[in-house]
């Protein structure tokens, strides 16, 4: 049984189909990239898996349990869920510290002490642990993304999503969001990553599910993919090596 | 008393409202600009007296301001028409929040087109009157619109000098019928119905006034 | 100013009235920016709801508050709260009156910061599992109020002002016993222009509560 299995997941917008029945699997300790055109509803995809957006069908199990049943408990399943945003979205009102013992303190109900002690243990796995104090106005992109990072990672998911973590950030910091997100992969850490960046693609994946209007158009390793002799495919990476 | 008299009467009223208002509104812009305009550009000295009048415009109670003037000044020798009482004590005030209102929006004029201008030749006072002063007045077209509605806001307080505005008329109803919830709901959606027509009528004029492709914000 | 000196004893012999006064307007308006303020966060939170119903209802009673004179719904209280046979104190009709009209402003203050708020940092709340209600608490309300503390300190100086409107439903506060001060004295000018002096020191007490407020609670990174 795989950790995470999306089985015809649909999401439709009046009569258009964002998601058009898109299934895979994610096994423990996987990591895999989700990629493909804009428009193609990887973002949706994302957040209909968390339940942030309410899928219009299809089924979701975590673990074995479908999340989109009624009776389903959306908290609890979020926070076994890390969710790394775009642009990083670390409460701007709080210091880095607080921003990560907040869930910890909030929903598991951790004391503040050993919510501080969690927290300050994954800042220290993201190297962000002498910024504890600081807010997020003060940290450069690279080290918002840490951050973030480490906030998902407090709650000890069972699986970390990462919704385009390259497009906000300058090449240089790309190189090392990829280092980050590979030593997070070689530490275990089950991962669904998705972007357009074809270098993240290489780096970190085990297998990419390339999506085409809304459907499931290909799922194989990077290297296969690229190769392929198929017409979508040559389009969206362009003919690279 | 039929509900249509009431209203005729009430009406009535709203004629005196609407002068209070326009000739206080009036009295704003131009203490306002003339505040502004001073601050920019006279001395130190200058802007520092300014600014304390400013703070004092703004500390002081609008009513505790109106009896100052209507009833105070005729103990010294100055009789004051109850209009110009309301000008007086609610145009000032409303002219100092006007100020800071221009000031902002002065602040806010791209520095570079002011530079373009200078380095044309124009000068301190041409610069000011072609391109800050127009530009203040479009960046200050929803602080003179907010006070524009305070200005009506505070219209009512007329009454305790005998202008027969409108609530002084529904007062008197009041007294008469003693069908308060009536008469002051009705002038309160007559005062909003006012509020709502001045905000149409400043929106459109704005539209008019709009220059293409600048951003209002 | 020495012939001001039988003014300022005459003022002394009314000494205990005015400083009831003084008390009086003190209580006002301290309790209306409380009330006013809680309040205001209460509506906030209404405009937010997930019922369109609800939110339309709030934003009329918005729209309504901020466009009636505060003066014209006090005397509708006022002359019109007997006729239904509910007779309350003039300082229960002004803490009332009050509280719904400064709620009304103080929540639109906190709308327009909220609409400076980062989605992302709200999807990621509730992305991380917690309720509405918590990412209100936790998230959009510290974030909304630290940003409006201008808007809302100037409101509670535009309550001190406002205050002294009450005596109008006979709520007799300062403004009230100065003018019956003046009244007795005939010293019109002097009288009001004292009134004028101690509004506007009131008002500066506010003014540096404010900005040490302003310092403390600016939010790092925000304008």
């Amino acid at each position: 049984m795989a950790l995470l299995e999306v089985k015809d997941l649909v999401k439709s917008y009046g009569d258009r189909n964002v998601l058009d029945g898109v299934s895979f699997d994610l096994e423990e300790g996987e990591a895999k990239v989700v990629m493909g055109p804009s428009g193609c509803g990887k973002s949706t995809l994302l957040r209909c898996l968390n339940l942030l957006i309410e899928p219009t069908s299809g089924a979701i199990l975590l673990d074995g349990n479908d999340i989109t049943r009624p009776s389903a408990d959306v908290r609890a399943l979020r926070s076994r869920i890390g969710f790394v945003f775009q642009n990083f979205a670390l409460y701007r009102h709080m210091s880095v510290l607080d921003n990560v013992t907040l869930a910890l303190r909030r929903l598991k109900k951790l004391p503040k002490r050993e919510a501080e002690e969690r927290a300050m243990h994954e800042l220290a796995r993201m190297d962000m642990a002498e910024k504890s104090d600081a807010f997020p106005a003060a940290l450069s992109g690279g080290q918002s993304q840490r951050v973030a990072i480490a906030r998902a990672l407090a709650m000890d998911p069972k699986v970390l999503f990462f919704d385009e973590p390259t497009s906000a950030l300058d090449p240089i910091m790309v190189r090392e969001v990829v280092t980050l997100i590979n030593r997070l992969y070689l530490d275990n850490v089950t991962i669904l990553c998705v972007t357009h960046d074809l270098g993240l693609a290489k780096h970190i994946s085990d297998r990419v599910v390339f999506l085409h209007h809304g459907k499931v158009y290909a799922e194989d390793r990077i290297e296969e993919l690229l190769h392929r002799d198929d017409p979508v495919l040559e389009d969206f990476f362009g003919g690279e090596d | 008393m039929s509900f249509f008299d009431i209203l005729q009467i009430l009406l009535q009223g709203a004629g005196y409202t609407l002068l209070i208002t326009f000739s206080c509104a009036a009295t704003a812009l131009v203490v306002g600009l003339g505040i502004a305009m001073a601050r920019e550009l006279g001395g130190r000295w200058a802007s520092a007296v300014l600014s304390a009048l400013v703070y004092v415009l703004r500390g002081v109670p609008m009513l505790v301001l109106l009896f100052i003037v209507f009833f105070g000044l005729p103990g010294i020798g100055v009789d004051v028409p109850p209009l110009v009482a309301m000008m007086l004590s609610l145009g000032l005030i409303s002219g100092a929040y006007l100020s800071e209102v221009f000031r902002g929006a002065l602040a806010a004029v791209n520095s570079n087109e002011v530079l373009a201008a200078q380095s044309m030749g124009f000068t301190r006072f041409q610069t000011l009157r072609l391109i800050k002063i127009p530009q203040m007045l479009r960046f200050s077209v929803p602080g003179m619109i907010n006070e524009l509605t305070t200005v009506l806001k505070y219209s009512p307080f007329a009454y305790t000098v005998g202008l027969p505005e409108i609530t002084k008329q529904a007062m008197a109803l009041v007294a008469m019928t003693m069908r308060g919830i009536e008469i002051y709901a009705a002038i309160g959606l007559i005062y909003f119905a006012i509020y709502r027509l001045l905000l149409g009528a400043v929106r459109l004029i704005e539209k008019h006034y709009a220059i293409p492709g600048f951003a209002q914000e | 100013m020495l012939d001001d000196l039988p003014f300022f004893a005459d003022l002394l012999s009314y000494w205990p009235q005015i400083v009831r006064g003084l008390r009086d307007t003190i209580l006002l308006s301290v309790t209306i920016t409380a009330t006013g303020l809680i309040g205001g966060i209460g509506v906030f939170a209404l405009t937010l709801s997930s019922k369109p119903v609800v939110r339309y209802l709030t934003q009329s009673y918005i729209s309504l508050m901020i466009g009636t004179p505060l003066i014209v719904f006090l005397f509708l209280l006022y002359y019109g709260l007997p006729n239904l046979g509910v007779t309350l104190s003039p300082f229960v009709i002004a803490v009332f009156g009050f509280t719904l009209n400064v709620s009304a402003y103080n929540a639109r203050y906190l709308t327009i910061a909220y609409k400076e708020l980062d989605p992302a940092e709200l999807e990621s709340a509730r992305a991380q599992g917690f309720s509405r209600f918590q990412v209100f608490r936790l998230i959009t309300a510290p974030q909304s109020l630290r940003m409006s503390v201008p808007a809302l300190t100037n409101q509670a100086i535009q309550n001190v002002k406002d205050s002294s409107i009450v005596f109008l439903i006979q709520y007799i506060e300062f403004f009230a016993q100065m003018q019956e001060v003046a009244s007795r004295t005939f010293l019109f000018f002097k009288t009001y222009l004292f009134t004028a002096l101690v509004y506007l020191l009131l008002v500066s007490v506010v003014v540096l509560i404010a900005r040490r407020l302003e310092r403390k609670l600016a939010i790092p990174g925000m304008g």
